[in-house]
Parts: C-alpha cells; structure tokens; sequence
C-alpha cells in the first residue's frame, strides 16, 4: 500500500524534476505532485493495492476539476483517515526561546504534527496591561494640562512675534504681547461656525457616545480613566434629536414650496 | 403727578364704540409696489409704488402720504400728473438758529413735527394735489389711482445695505439690504400710508439679480426672469390686508432651507450658515403648534418666512408672514447659552405674528393690546417649554424691571389719552419727552412700555381666568380671518384692528366680569404700587398684627385700593389671607391658626399639599409663625419690602416650594449675614432639586455674607469646598472633572460659582490668594475634549471671575503703572487674558464669548489702576469689522474710560461713531451706553461741559439723526443725561432777556436764563405738553376773543408753534375732527379754500410750486424744485383753484344755511387762520425775515 504510494509520488517527483525551469512550472508540479499523493492514499484508503499510472493520472485530473474546498474540513476530520509520511525535512528552524508568555497551543487532531508549531503566544495574544489608575490620572492631567498650555503660549508667542502686536503697556512690549486686533470682512462667519477642530471634537464625542452604548466594556474602562463619564445624564429638554421620521425624507422630492419652483422664462410683453 | 383725567378716557371709549373711524379723508383698498432695480454697489433703489384709494369725502383735493428719503419724480393720478409737496418738518426740527439749547423746547418741537406727518392724525410728509380734471370724479366717491415713481440713494434709515468689501460678484460677497425701523417706518422705503390703522392688500415686485433671492409678505406667485436672464423678478401677492407698516423686504444670496415639517414654511440664511441654520429653526414648528393651540386658531398666513441677516436693527423684528431676525442668533448643537434665547426669539416673532401683524392697531393708544396679548401668549409658551419656575422667574424679573424703571423715571403709561384742549392733564409730565408718538418714545421708555403691558395681560388673567383669555384671543383672531377674507369697500376691515375699547368689551362679553377698576389702575394711569410690611405677633390674642404702608408721593408710584393676599405659614400650615387695603387702614389683624406649643415629632404641612420635617429651634417659641408672604401670585405691580426676623427668611428659603419667594429670602438674607444664613445658603446651593436659579442667585449672596462675615468666617472660603465636591476629581480635589455639560443645571452652577467666588474679600479687602490659586486651576486644567458641548461660555465666566477679583492697585505716590511694579497676583491674571486672547485669534469661540471677556477684564485691570488706563486697545476692538459683540464690549471700555478719565478726545471720538458707524444697532448702542454711563450729569460739573459739545449734541438730535427714529431719541435721551430738561448751565445768557409768554399775556424774564431749580416750577407750569407754550392756540375753534388780539408776529421764531399749526390746519380737512365742531360748520373744514371765496387776494403760496412738469424724467429732485419760490407774499395752498372751483360755491351754499352769528364767528377764525398761514407759510422759507438770522437753509433741504 505505502510502496505504491512511494513509487507513485516517486515518480511524479522525478516527472516533476525533469524539466523545472521557472517558479510557476514549479508550483504546478509540485501541486500535481501532491495530488498524486493523495490519489494514491485515497485508493489505498479504499482498499487498492496497486494502481496503473494512468488511472492515476486520471484520477488526478478528476480531482483537479473538480475540488470542493467547502467539504473538506469534514472530510479531513474523518475517522479512519490516512496519516501521509512525512517529507523528508532538511533544515528543523530553531525557534528562539528568549520570549515566552503564555502556553504554546498544540496541534488541533488533524493537523499532522509534522507541520509546523504554532508561532509563540506573545506574537498573537493580547496582552493585558493595567495602570494604577488614582497617582497616574493626576499626573496625566497635569501633564496634559501644561503641556496644553505649552503649546498655546508656544504658538501665541510664535504668532505674536510674526506679526504685529497691541501691548497694555507702554514701556514693554513684549511681556504680554497681544496679537493685533484684525477686522474681518465678513465677521460673522468666524464668530458663528464652529471650527474645524471643534467639529471634529464633536464628532469624535459623538462616536464615543456610539461606542459607549454599544459596547459596555469599553464603558468600564472609560470610566476607569475618566470619573465624570459616570456622571453622564440623560438627554435633557434642551437637546433634540433633529433626525426625521424616515417617510419624510422621502417625499423631499414632492414639497411644494415656492421657492423651490424653477425660475420662468420671461413671456413677451403684453400690450 | 398721575394723571387725575378719568372723562376723556371715557370719551375716548365712546368714540371706540361707533368703530373704527380713519384719521384719513380716504380709504387705501390695494398698494402695489414694485422695486425694478437695486443697486448694491450704489446702495440705491428705484421703483414705482401704486396705491388704490377711494375717497370717503367728497371735496378731496389733497392727499397726504407719507414719504421719507425718497427722492420722488413724478406722481400721477389716474394717469394724469399731479403736482405734489414734499415738506418734512422732522428733517430739522428747530430752525438752526435758534439759541434755546433748552429739551422741553426741542421736545415739544419734535412731538409738534411728528404729529404735523403722522399719518394718524391725516397728515403726512407728502402731499399730493389732485388735479383739477378729476374733481367731479372725486366727488362722486370714484376710485383713484396714484402712481409714484422714486427713488432712494444710500438710504440712512428703512433700509439697510450690508456690502462687505471683498473680491467677487455681490452675491458672492454676501451682500445683502433689508427693511428696518422703530414701530412705522416704512415710509422711509417707499411711499405710503405708514400707518398700522390702514389695511390694504398688497401686490410686490421685486427684481433682483439672478443669484438673489427676495423675500417679502405674502406667497411667492412666481419668479420670472427678466429677458436678459441676468436678474429676476419676483412676485408676491398678499390677500390679507396689511398695514404699509407691516411690510418687510430681504434681498440677498440666501441659502434657501424649506422647513421639513412644515412646507408651508421657508427658512433663509447667509451663505455657508446652513447647517446652523437648519439646527437653529428645527424647533420652530412646536411653537407653531404651541400658539395654534391656545389659540384654538390656525396660523392666519398661507406661509411663514423666517430670514436671518447680519447688521440686523433688533433681534427680532415681525412683519406679516415674515420675520426678520439677527443672524447672530443662528447656533450649532454644541452652544448650550444661546439655544434658550434663540428659541425665545422665535417664539416672540411668532406670537407677534398673531397680534401685532395679522391683528393690527386701530391707534397709538391701543399699541398695549398688542404688546400684551403677544407677550402674555409668549410668557404661556415660556411656561410650557421651561416650565414654571421659569416662568415664575421671568415675571418676577420683568415685574422687578417696571417697579425700578417707574421709579426712577416717574411712571409707564399703557393707555396714554389726548383729548383735545386738555393738554394739561398731559400723562407724561414727568418724561423729557413726549408719550404721543411711538417716534418720540425713549427706547428704554418702550421697552418697559412692552413688559409692563404684558404683566397687565397676566394680572386680567388672574382675574378673569386664562380660559376666558384665551377665549378672548380666539374671538379677536376669528374675528379677523373672518373679515380678513372680506373683498375691500366693506367696512370689515376694521375688525383686523384692535382697540382698547373692543378689547375690553370682548372681555367683558365673554367673562361676563367688570374689570375696569382694574384697568384704570395699571392702563390708565401709570405708576406701581410700593409696599412697606412689618408685623408683630400677639400671644395674648393668637393675632397676627399686620401694618401694611404705601408710599403714593413719590415719583412712579400711584395708591393701591383693593384686596391683597397675604400667605402665612404657620406651624399648622399655610394659609391664605385676602385683605382690603383701603384708604386709611394700616392695621390688619389676621388670626392664627396654630398654638406657639408645638408638636416636636409633627410634620409640617406647606401650601403645596407636601408635608415636611423641620428643625424649629431656630423659631420664635412664642410665635407659631414660620414667614408671611405678602401678594406671593404678583397680581399687583407692586415693590414689597417686607420686614421679618432672619430665622423666618431662612425657613422661607428652605422650605416655600415657590421660586420667587425663594429669591426673595436670598435677597433679604443678604442683610443677616449670620451663621445660620450662611447655612440655609450653602443647603440651598447644595440641594439638587432646587431651581438652578435660585441656586444661582445663592452663591451670589453667599459671596457677601461671607464678606460681611470675614473676621468670624471659618473653615476654608465660602462654596470652595462645594465646588470641589461637585465638580472636582475624588481623588485629586485641586483637579476639575473634564468637562461634561449634560446636566445643564450643574453647568449653569459650574459657570457661576467660581464667579461668585472671586466676589470674596478677606481682611485687607482683597481675594484671597486661595480663591484665585483655585480659579486658575480650574482655568488650567480645563479639558473639554470628551464634552458634546462647547465650552466658550464657560471659559468665558472663567475671565470674568478673574476679573472680579481684581481689587484697587496700592498705589504709592501715584507713580505710574510700568510692567515692573505689577503685582505678582495680577501677572497671573494677565497672563491667562493674553494667552486666552490671542487664542481666540486662531480658534476663534462662538459669538467670541471670550475676546468679550477679555476686553471687559482688561478695562477692569485698568480701572483699578494696574495696568495704565488707555483706550488705544478698545478703540481698534471697536472698530467695523468686528463681530458685533466685541464691538460693543469695546465701546463699553471707551465710554467707561470718557468717563473715569473725562477724555473730550474719546468722547469726540465716540460722537464721531455715532454719525458715522454703518450699523445702526452700534449706533443706537453707543447712545445708550453713553446714557447709562455719563461722562458727566446735569449736576456735575465737568471740563467736558462745554458749549461746543451742546451744539454738537443739539444738532445730532436735531437734525443728525432724522432718518432713525430710535437714534434721534437716544440722542434726547443722552443730552437729558447730561444737560437735563432747561438750558445747558455751560451757556452764555441768550441774548434775548424778555420773552412774551402769550399765555399769561404778559413779558416775563426769558424762562432759560433762571437757574434749573428755580426754572424747575416754570416747567411745572408750562411744561405739560408741547403746546403749552402755545396755549391760546391749542383749540382755535374755542379760542376767546383776547386772544385773537396777539400780534401774531411776537411768535415768529418757534418753529414748534408753527408745525404745530401745520398740523392744526390740516387737521380741517380730515373727517375724524368733525366731532370737535358743529357738523353744519362745514366750510370752517376748509379754511383755505373758504378763504378764497370769502375775497382774501387770491395769491400764490410762497412755499409751493407747481411741481407737476410734463415729462417725469426730470433728474432734479422735487425738493430743488421748490426753492426758487421766495416771493413772501403770503396765501394758502389751492386758494385759487378753490375759488374758482364748484367746490367753493358748494361751500358757500352751505354757509347760507349757518346763523349769523355763528359766521361771524367763523369769519374771525379764519381770519387768524390766514394769519397763522400766513406766518407759517413764510417761516420755512423766509430768508428774509428781520427777526430771524436764519440761514437760507430751508427744513426740507437740510437732508
């Protein structure tokens, strides 16, 4: 049984070296080769004993046409399967030890413990980590604070010294520079929009508030690191939700609102 | 003095009962106006008005309209030319060379010239001569047509062009112009009848470039292009009659939202604000739900408009079916402060809507109804939207604004009634202006004018139940719809228009309830009422004493006679007293329900229904009393000072359920600064289900018990360590939680306290270093990075209460203020308002919250003398450009620094602005600013005081201000601030020392030169009304014989004299006056046509020319026109046509009829009639009159 099987994917290993030329001729080869192996377990399987290389071949062909990868986990977890040799390994890699958390997984049963072992447990696993959340939230905040502050007065002083300036003070100028006073030509624009940063913050907000209905863990860590999340009310009088009942925006198209109507050509003059 | 005249209101309401009778010898039945070029780079606009009339009389020949500004080319009537006059008296209203400087005199000039064009009393700026040919048609009551070609070039007033100046095509740069003005001031855009009492329906053409939009009254019929296709025409028909006052106009490249819940509905803003635009005016359509519910009456208009621009004139300003409001108050979702204003905005507009533009007024006098009904249906909505404590909140603010504002000025009269010759018993004595005209009503005047109306609607409520209220509303309203859809000529119309008497009468129809006395004491008199409570308790009797004091004399105040409820809070519970205030009774005995012994374990019951527990140590153990509430509904305008021990204050505070009384005990706590109101203070701001106000209110007067308390003050500064618990980290309590503003009650809370904090002074009366360690703190560790909400506001409190902590610099021998010698805790402070100012530079805050805050702690740092005091850096905040809000925060610095430094500089500067500045709200501001802060007082002497200044001021209100109502009398009210009612004491004696008073018939001692106090009787005397000075003419159709005697010339130089008798003499001509004289006396109507008849030579009027030219194409205004007329020789306007008309004879005819004497009698007056028209005709123009040094300038030529 395992003699045919030898000679069978000896052979296809020997058809295959002949004429190795380029990768792609290689791949296929050796695809056609694997699949000779597993024609010939599969007839061992059934019982054969030996088998002509044509039919072999044939068989081979069948299964190439015609492979449906979606039965073939069940398939390979049948009972009275057929273990394949292992190829001969030439080089076993040494995996390096220095890094070890965790238990390395075995093979599930129908993976042939030949193959290789899982990578170790730190490349994949979460590792969870936790802060001391009372000294460190007071330090984050201060840093966070001055750093905050850093950067305004960094780029204030930066924009003051650029361009010109206002002083509350005669003799110096530049202890509290101010930024000079500058009309707009249309002022209200700046004073109603709210700015870019803000909008984004609000978006931001807004999806954090997504996140936080969604998905209640999260919300515990929130509030690990943020004790005023806990406080969060419900929507007050004030806020409403401007969305419409879905209908309406379906008949957008038919409102018939004056304004809305197009423009008429001019008639001719009446007399 | 209130007012003692009870018979001509009953008069009034008689005349009320036989309907609406027009001032007007016409009726206006359709006005078509058609505006077919506007130019923005020119700011000009050129149209055509049309209006249909139908006159009601049969000798019609002049028809007065009103007209401002406009430059009129031509005007025919029926297509025929007709030749008109244009004479605005209001344009200047004292010649210039008159040396009177003195307010009464200008005062009664302006209220003179403003009735001699109120279209209210038949008069107007504009007067058309219908031509001769159509005088048969006249007579037969036939219909007219007056077509009126205008213009209007860089219009000062009525409309506003905004055209900022940057690249591109007009619609790209935003440009866009609307309709403004004080209560009727449409006149000031196109001709018409700018009254509210005319209703027409109305046709409106508007064509515009072809990337605006024009937004006006009515339904857009259609928008048509013009044949270039370049521009746009559109047109708007409205069916429901109108007032001209009550139409509006918006052009502009407006982005175009349709209301998604109801179509009917359009939104319009400036370009890129749409997204605000559509958060701003989601809510609309529940306050439309809102007011077509209690009104049980749908929206009377097809369609609703709302437009929102920039350099708006008001908030808000209602016109039918459109609203014009401030684009300022457009808002995204993150702003909390301003979405409730906003909201009331709209909800304001919207009751106006209702009342105000679809219900008009019948007159002046009436103004009330309307401002009341729609104040009254807005506080229903303000009760429902922010529920009652609110609700209760805004009454009690609105009621604590009248009492200071009647106080101090002398009272607000609803109900204001002229009747003819009894000019002394003028209402408003007190006011250095005049109550007749809406235009010659201080602002502020209005204003309380409109509170004070709408707390009279809610006191008829109390006594008739809003149930019949609203009853009567949805009578009124149907009332109109039913009249509105009535096709002209039917007499219909007038039910659209609302007066006191109807109003009243529906009251009493539908209630079935006598409300008079009620009405005569709050609309026709003015005046609050002042309380003084104490009580004492007797033991003995189980009584309690009551003493309730009025004060009626001074200024303001007026006697209450009636029932008045007292609440009592006992340990038993609480009950309600109704007492009779009368005449002479202090004393009221209220007897008691509970025994002094109390029950320890027992709940006490509140008037609520609630029961609580309650530590009574503190009590009286003698007294079952716990507080006594004097009028606790507020059905009385009243001020209460009520005096009751501490302990009873705090159990007010901490137990009575009602906000308003809760204030109160805030507010009176403030006297006992003791341990145990420091608690009942602290419990209050703590307690969570207390209103946020209130709380509000109880950190402000923590921050002075605190100071009054600071030697026995213990434990850490007031409300810190509250703060700290409320909003700071548990963990790291000098750490503010990141912001989250979910809860709006604890952020208002938030917002406040660190400001009432920086109010705290320790011994040396300065901030404690802790409290402004804590306040940069907060400023330093504020994050709002995981906050929905902005947090400009609050960072914005956050300056101010550094600012509050600013104290006085010691100052050593006045050195000056150099950065070296800056106190270290200032540097701090300083150092935040830089940083914070120069951020808004590149993220700039919503509205600019923060550069507001800025500026005002910045002058706060100078005042006190740390920083030197300079106005450079407010005047730049201050110039165009900037958002409106930091411009006037910076204006309010420069008129704070006029007054503290006493600049002549700055104050020239701030003059300067007010003529000059583009925006007529900055203007108006600055007067106001300038009015509320002084840079000096009638009493005070000033270097600023000079007579340089009077002139300028005099001429500002003079004649600077003439196309702005609301300026010109902010101007009167700064130079009253400044120089009071007489002559400015900074100015040479007048040289003329004698003056004739023609009243007492004899020369006295020219009334200017006596010192105010002693002038103070004169004007007791003389002052009442305009006409007091003109006495013997008020009524010339009841004058006696001695004084037909007066020469008429001693009186040449009062040009009041004269407008007034402009209008005495054109009154004749109007039916409404008939009822002043016998109605055979026909002829006396028309003295100027009778005159001709009755042989006076017939001569040409020296003030007129014909103006009708053939070909209207003529480029020279009417107003050149008319000067060439100089001949002097004196004759009233058509006296020749009349003459020769059949008119005359007509006349005559009827005059046959008269007895004898009677027309001997007529005879004389007309007489003085010529004599007066005599003098008045020459007066405008008589360059040459020997008396007058007068320059060529005539009053219609001064624009």
């Amino acid at each position: 049984m395992a003699d045919t099987a030898a000679s069978a994917s000896g052979s296809g290993t020997r058809s295959g070296s002949k004429h190795s030329t380029n990768p792609a001729d290689n791949y296929h080869l050796a695809r056609r080769r694997t699949l000779q192996v597993v024609v010939s377990s599969l007839l061992t399987e059934a019982g054969f004993e030996s088998a002509e290389k044509a039919s072999v071949e044939t068989l081979t062909e069948m299964l190439q046409s015609c492979f449906n990868v979606d039965t073939l986990p069940a398939y390979a977890k049948r009972s009275q399967r057929m273990v394949i040799t292992a190829p001969p390994v030439t080089n076993q890699p040494v995996t390096p030890k220095a890094l070890t958390a965790g238990q390395n997984r075995p093979h599930p049963p129908h993976i042939p413990s030949h193959f290789p072992e899982f990578p170790d447990p730190h490349t994949y696993i979460k590792t969870p980590t936790y802060r001391e959340p009372v000294s460190d939230y007071q330090v984050l905040r201060e840093k966070a604070a001055s750093q905050r502050r850093d950067v305004e007065r960094a780029l204030t002083r930066f924009m003051a010294k650029t361009g010109e300036t206002q002083s509350l003070f005669k003799d110096d100028v530049s202890t509290f520079p101010l930024i000079a006073a500058r009309p707009f030509t249309i002022p209200y624009l700046t004073a109603l929009l709210p700015s870019e940063l803000e909008m984004q913050q609000m978006e931001e907000t807004d999806s954090l508030e997504q996140d936080e209905q969604m998905d209640t863990e999260n919300l515990a860590l929130h509030v690990s690191t943020d004790d005023s999340g806990a406080e969060k009310e419900n929507a007050s009088v004030l806020q409403q939700n401007p969305a419409l009942p879905g209908s309406r925006n379906g008949e957008e198209s038919v409102i018939d609102n004056p304004y809305l109507r197009p423009v008429k050509k001019p008639k001719i003059r009446r007399k | 003095m209130p007012p003692t005249g009870l018979e001509p209101c009953k008069m009034n309401r008689k005349k009320g009962d036989k309907g609406f009778e027009s001032p007007r010898p016409y009726k206006l039945t359709h006005q078509v106006v058609c505006i077919n070029n506007i130019n923005f780079q020119r700011k000009s606009v050129v149209g055509f008005v049309e209006l249909t009339i139908f006159p009601t009389v049969a000798n019609l020949n002049r028809i007065k309209l009103n007209s401002k500004q406009c430059r009129i080319y031509r005007v025919r009537i029926n297509d025929l030319e007709a030749a008109f006059i244009y004479n605005d008296p209001t344009l200047e209203v004292c010649h210039s060379e008159s040396k009177q400087r003195n307010l009464n005199y200008f005062s009664n000039a302006y209220a003179a010239a403003v009735s001699a064009v109120d279209p209210d009393a038949g008069n107007g700026e504009l007067c058309i001569k219908v031509p001769s040919e159509l005088w048969r048609h006249v007579d037969e009551l036939k219909v007219l047509k007056i077509h009126i070609n205008f213009s209007l070039d860089q219009p000062k007033g009525g409309l506003h062009f905004v055209v900022p100046s940057v690249e591109g095509s007009m619609a790209e740069r935003g440009a866009h112009v609307f309709s403004c003005g004080y209560q009727n001031s449409t006149r000031f855009w196109f001709p018409c009848v700018d009254s509210y009492s005319e209703l027409c329906t109305w046709k409106l053409e508007f064509t515009v470039d072809a990337a605006m939009v024009a937004v006006s009254n009515g339904d857009l019929v259609e928008t048509v292009y013009t044949h270039d296709m370049r521009k746009k025409t559109f047109h708007y028909m409205l069916t429901i009659p109108t007032a001209a006052s009550n139409i509006s106009l918006a052009i502009g490249p407006f982005e175009i939202l349709v209301d998604p819940y109801m179509h009917e509905v359009t939104h319009f803003c400036l370009p890129q604000l749409l997204p605000l635009l559509k958060h701003t005016t989601s809510y609309l359509h529940e306050v439309f739900e809102f007011y077509e519910e209690i009104l049980t009456c749908r929206y009377p208009y097809s369609c609703f408009k709302t437009v929102f621009i920039d350099e708006a004139y008001v908030e808000v300003a209602a016109y039918a079916s459109m609203s014009i409001f401030s684009t300022n108050l457009l808002h995204s979702a993150m702003i909390i402060d301003e979405t409730p204003l906003t909201r009331r905005c709209l909800a304001q507009s919207l009751a106006q809507q209702f009342f105000g533009c679809f219900i008009s007024r019948m007159s002046w006098s009436d103004e009330w109804v309307l401002k009341g009904i729609s104040g009254y249906i807005y506080g229903l909505w303000m009760k429902k939207t922010f529920g009652v404590n609110e609700y209760r909140h805004w009454i009690k603010e609105e009621l604590d604004k009248i009492v200071a504002y009647e106080l101090k000025t002398g009272g607000v009269l609803l109900h204001p009634i002229f009747g003819g010759g009894k000019e002394k018993d003028n209402p408003a004595s007190h006011l250095h202006f005049s109550i007749k005209h809406p235009h010659t009503l201080s602002w502020e005047y209005y204003t309380m004018f409109q509170c004070k109306a709408h707390l009279v609607m809610r006191l008829i409520e109390n006594r008739i139940s809003m149930e019949f209220m609203l009853q009567v509303f949805n009578k009124l309203l149907s009332l109109a719809s039913t009249a509105s859809s009535q096709k002209f000529q039917s007499h219909m119309w007038s039910q659209m228009l609302v007066s006191t008497y109807g109003f009243l009468k529906s009251i009493s129809n539908v209630s079935g309830k006598d409300i008079q006395p009620l009405i005569k004491q709050w609309v026709d008199q003015s005046g609050v009422v002042k309380f003084y409570g104490s009580f004492a308790f007797n033991r003995k009797r189980n009584v309690l004493e009551l003493e309730i004091k009025q004060d009626y004399t001074s200024p303001g105040t007026q006697k209450y006679v009636g029932p008045l409820k007292v609440t009592v809070q006992e340990l038993d519970g609480s009950f309600n007293h109704t007492l009779q205030i009368e005449e002479n009774s202090l004393k009221h005995d209220i007897p008691c329900h509970s025994k002094s012994r109390r029950n320890k374990k027992k709940k006490i019951p509140l008037m609520n229904g609630e029961e609580v527990d309650m530590d009574l140590s503190a009590m009286d153990a003698d007294s079952p009393l716990l507080w006594i509430r004097i009028d606790p509904d507020m059905s009385v305008l009243r001020k209460v000072e009520f005096e009751q021990a501490d302990f009873m204050w705090q159990y007010q505070l901490r137990y009575e359920r009602d906000v308003v009384a809760q204030q109160e005990s805030i507010l009176a706590l403030e006297k006992f600064p003791t341990p145990a109101s420091r608690l009942a203070l602290t419990d209050t701001l703590e307690h969570e289900h207390c209103f946020y106000r209130v709380r509000m209110a109880a950190c402000f007067c923590l921050a002075k018990i605190a100071n009054s308390m600071v030697s026995t003050w213990t434990g850490p500064p007031a409300m810190k360590s509250l703060f700290t618990r409320m909003f700071c980290c548990k963990t790291c309590p000098n750490i503010v939680k990141t912001n989250n503003f979910m809860s709006f009650q604890s952020y208002f809370l938030q917002k406040t306290m660190p400001v009432a904090m920086a109010l705290l002074r320790d011994v040396h009366n300065l901030c404690p270093k802790e409290v402004l360690t804590f306040i940069l703190d907060l400023i330093k560790y504020n994050d709002n990075r995981k906050n929905k909400f902005s947090d400009n506001y609050y960072r914005a409190e956050m300056i101010d209460a550094l600012a509050n902590s600013v104290t006085p610099a010691v100052s050593v021998n006045n050195e000056v203020r150099t950065l070296d010698n800056l106190n270290p805790d200032v540097r701090l402070i300083l150092e935040e308002i830089t940083r914070f100012l120069n951020m808004e530079k590149l993220l700039p805050s919503y509205r600019h919250t923060i550069t507001v805050s800025c500026l005002k702690a910045i002058r706060v740092l100078q005042k006190n003398g740390h920083v030197p005091s300079d106005p450079a850096l407010f005047k730049s905040y201050a110039e165009y450009g900037h958002f409106v809000d930091i411009r006037i925060a910076a204006l309010e610095a420069v008129v704070d620094y006029t007054k503290v430094d006493r600049s002549y500089e700055e104050l020239q500067w701030l003059l300067n602005m007010i003529q000059t500045d583009p925006v007529p709200y900055v203007r108006h501001k600055i007067l106001n600013m300038l009015t509320k802060n002084p840079p000096f007082t009638k009493n005070l002497e000033s270097p600023l005081c000079n007579e340089a200044l009077v002139d300028q001021l005099w001429k500002l209100m003079n004649s600077g201000t003439s196309h702005d109502w609301r300026l010109r009398c902010g101007a009167v009210d700064l130079y009253f601030t400044l120089f009071g009612l007489s002559r400015p004491s900074c100015l040479p004696l007048p040289e003329l020392g004698l003056v004739l008073n023609l009243k007492e018939k004899k020369a006295v001692l020219n009334p200017t030169i006596i010192p105010e106090t002693a002038a103070g009787n004169q004007e007791a005397a003389s002052n009442p009304s305009s006409h007091a000075q003109l006495g013997g003419f008020q009524n010339p159709f009841s004058c006696s014989q001695e004084e037909e005697e007066i020469d008429m010339d001693t009186v040449h130089d009062s040009q009041a004299f004269i407008s007034h008798h402009l209008n005495m003499l054109e009154r004749p001509s109007t039916p409404g006056l008939s009822k002043y004289r016998p109605a055979s006396s026909r002829s006396s109507l028309i003295p100027q046509h009778s005159s001709g008849s009755d042989g006076t030579p017939p001569t040409k009027p020296p003030w007129t020319v014909e103006l009708a030219r053939k070909g209207a194409g003529k480029e020279q205004s009417p107003l050149e026109m008319s000067v060439p007329a100089v001949p002097a020789a004196p004759l009233s306007l058509f006296a020749k046509e009349a003459a020769a008309s059949k008119h005359g004879e007509h006349r005559r005819r009827h005059e046959h009829k008269k007895k004898k004497k009677k027309h001997r009698h007529k005879h004389r007056h007309r007489h003085r009639h010529d004599a007066r028209e005599r003098e008045r005709d020459r007066e405008p123009f008589a360059f040459s009159s020997p008396a007058s040094g007068r320059s060529a300038r005539s009053p219609s030529l001064s624009d």
